[in-house]
């Protein structure tokens, strides 16, 4: 079985994320590999492991990834794609699902696991637009994989109303969420390969396609503005014995808040 | 940092800062009080590569360059001095000596073990008369046929009782002083081998320091580490390299103290206004970020000195002595700036504080690293 994973390099945004003019501010900005592809990375080694399933991960965008594709690499991953195009700067979803479906095409692959989402812009598309583009089955917000045989896996996914089994002939595409499994972290073993192996750099002619028909041309969507959402009100303690402070909580709840 | 890092240094170190923040920092504070030893982290590091990590890959190890090792030491350290001491003697003196100076039957035996953590090592080089002066040792080894009797007392050994062998040294030639000294691999286990009693400690109090004793105790020939009469070379050479660990001790507790310090001053208020505002603080932290920085400089040197095979005898014993020094200056100062409750056991600073006092006594004292430096200096051989 041949898996293919995606990896995208993505703000840390547990820092301290500043705008400026609408933009937001590069500097002191960390990159981290982004916590839902992370799993899928270690759902596809476990695979690998268990299965002896032969895993290739790719990275689209993102400039300078050796430092995330190398930490997959460390974590077991065997193979490393990175595209990387000019064309690609103002990529949206739907264009990162093109390049993909070109990567997809150009590997023979059996399996995708993607992150569900990113949590840069958590828009949660790249995976579903994909599937679509490749017409394959899809599968979102899963949360176990199991290989029945070389041609069908089943899932189960954190459905709306309780965990769904649902199970795939292959090839298809999953998204997994980061409740799949605790990603392991690298070993020292892993670290000291993972600087002897090769990341296969590729630009989108490399890759047989141009940016038209990726629709880098004209992104679908695009990002007009960042604003800072509005900082929470620091609230109110309140000391004293309880008496007092009933009556005072209820004095403000009916004159400020105005709700009683 | 200025240091230029390279991207597998890099992965280590973040490798590293992950697992002890998540995992070894959580039951520190608790192994604290109860002296519990770490093993759980052990096996952990073990599992990780970080208890071979200089070992060579044939030998089960990692291979890795000593900037990485002290960058890890280091990670570990800021998370529970406890288990990096544990970790520091294992790989710089027991898992180096046995790889620079073992024979082939010997590294084959010992190193696969050691480097996967299933055994740890220890090191017995001070005795209750021979602290400082380790010339001055009195334990023997006597050749009986294919064994050597040992006898002798040694002291503060780290991990005396929780290591399964110990690299000891032992006078083979009582004429010959230093020249006299040799090293030995002795087991666990070892008829005459006794633990002897744990030391009850201010700091670092998760990690057992013992006397061991040995009473006839008859250790195959064969486990002699390099020639008769190399056991001084071998501990030297050995404390070179643990000096430098014990460097990334200090920088590792000197930034967790720091870290501590800042987040505290940026929340605690007085006078209507963060302490972090008063101007007598932020001069103090200035310093304490200054000297922490110098402190890694040196380490950072000393490890890449050591890495470009150049001798770091000086330069091993300069970063130990200014960073041990430095890391009782700022956890001191850590103390300071949390106040009142820097002295209670609510924050981590007081043990921090603790953990660091003996970074300047283990390993060759402050003033033994003056000695080594000034003699390599003045190149005069000047008799302490
Ligand atoms: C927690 C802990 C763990 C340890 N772990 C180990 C271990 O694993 N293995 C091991 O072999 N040892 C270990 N030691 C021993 C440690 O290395 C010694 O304590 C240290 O070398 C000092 O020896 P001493 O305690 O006998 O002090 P002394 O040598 O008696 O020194 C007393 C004082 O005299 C000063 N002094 C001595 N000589 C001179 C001189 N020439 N000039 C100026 N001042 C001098 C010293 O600096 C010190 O201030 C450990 C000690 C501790 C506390």
């Amino acid at each position: 079985m041949k898996i293919l994973t995606t990896v995208k390099k993505v703000v840390d945004v547990e820092l301290n994320i500043k705008v400026n003019d609408g933009a937001i501010v590069e500097e002191g900005l960390q990159y981290v590999i982004n916590a839902w592809d992370e799993s899928a990375v270690e759902a596809a080694v476990q695979m690998k492991e268990n299965h002896g399933a032969e895993t290739t991960l790719v990275s689209v965008g993102g400039g300078d990834n050796t430092d995330v594709i190398r930490r997959c690499y460390a974590m077991g991953i065997e193979n490393g794609i990175h595209i990387e195009d000019p064309a690609l700067d103002k990529a949206d979803s739907s264009i990162f699902a093109k390049v993909l479906q070109k990567v997809y095409e150009a590997g023979n692959y059996d399996l995708v696991i993607t992150g569900k989402q990113a949590q840069d812009t958590d828009s949660g598309h790249t995976g579903i637009l994909l599937a679509e583009y490749l017409g394959l089955p899809c599968v979102s917000n899963v949360i176990g994989i199991e290989v029945i045989d070389e041609q069908h896996i089943s899932v189960s996914r954190a459905g709306d109303s309780g965990t769904e089994i649902v199970e795939l002939s292959l090839p298809a595409v999953v998204t997994v969420d980061v409740s799949i499994n605790e990603p392991r972290l690298p070993q020292m073993r892993g670290i000291m390969m993972a600087k002897k192996k090769k990341i296969e750099e590729m630009d989108l002619a490399a890759l047989g396609t141009s940016p038209d028909e990726v629709g880098a041309g004209a992104p679908k969507s695009e990002i007009i503005e960042f604003m800072e959402s509005e900082k929470r009100k620091g609230g109110q303690k309140f000391e004293g014995d309880a008496a007092e402070i009933t009556a005072k909580v209820v004095q403000l709840l009916a004159d400020e808040a105005k709700v009683l | 940092m200025s240091y230029p890092l390279n991207d597998e240094q890099l992965m280590i170190q973040a490798m590293v800062r992950e697992f002890a923040r998540k995992v070894v920092a959580t039951t520190a504070a608790e192994r604290d009080r109860t002296k519990e030893f770490p093993a759980d982290n052990l096996k952990q590091m073990g599992e990780l590569g970080l208890m071979g990590m200089a070992i060579p890959p044939e030998y089960g190890g990692e291979g890795a360059d000593t900037v990485s090792y002290v960058l890890a030491l280091s990670e570990i350290a800021y998370a529970c001095a406890s288990t990096a001491v544990v970790m520091s003697v294992h790989n710089s003196i027991v898992c180096e000596s046995i790889n620079r100076w073992g024979n082939e039957e010997q590294k084959k035996k010992y190193l696969r073990r050691l480097a996967r953590g299933k055994v740890i090592g220890a090191f017995g080089l001070t005795e209750p008369e021979a602290g400082s002066d380790p010339s001055a040792q009195t334990t023997t080894a006597e050749k009986d046929g294919d064994v050597y009797v040992v006898n002798g007392t040694k002291r503060f050994t780290t991990t005396g009782k929780n290591s399964g062998l110990v690299i000891v040294t032992a006078k083979t030639d009582e004429a010959k002083k230093h020249h006299g000294i040799s090293a030995f691999i002795i087991e666990k286990g070892t008829e005459g081998f006794i633990v002897g009693r744990e030391e009850d400690k201010l700091g670092l109090r998760a990690s057992d320091t013992t006397d061991l004793i040995f009473e006839n105790c008859r250790v195959p020939a064969e486990n002699l580490l390099g020639k008769e009469g190399d056991g001084f070379k071998i501990a030297m050479t050995a404390l070179d390299s643990g000096r430098i660990g014990i460097a990334a001790q200090s920088v590792g507790v000197a930034q967790a103290a720091f870290d501590a310090a800042v987040k505290y001053a940026k929340k605690r208020e007085q006078f209507g206004q963060k302490i972090s505002k008063f101007q007598g603080l932020r001069w103090i932290i200035a310093d304490m970020a200054t000297e922490i920085e110098a402190a890694r400089q040196l380490m950072l040197s000393a490890a890449a000195m050591k890495d470009a095979g150049k001798n770091f005898t000086a330069q091993a014993s300069m970063a130990k002595l200014f960073a041990s020094e430095m890391v009782n200056r700022i956890t001191g100062k850590a103390i300071q700036m949390f106040g009142g409750y820097g002295f209670t056991k609510d924050y981590p600073v007081e043990r921090f504080y603790r953990d660091a006092r003996v970074f300047t006594i283990y390993e060759g004292t402050s003033e033994i690293q003056r000695l080594v430096i000034s003699n390599h200096i003045l190149k005069d051989k000047r008799k302490p």
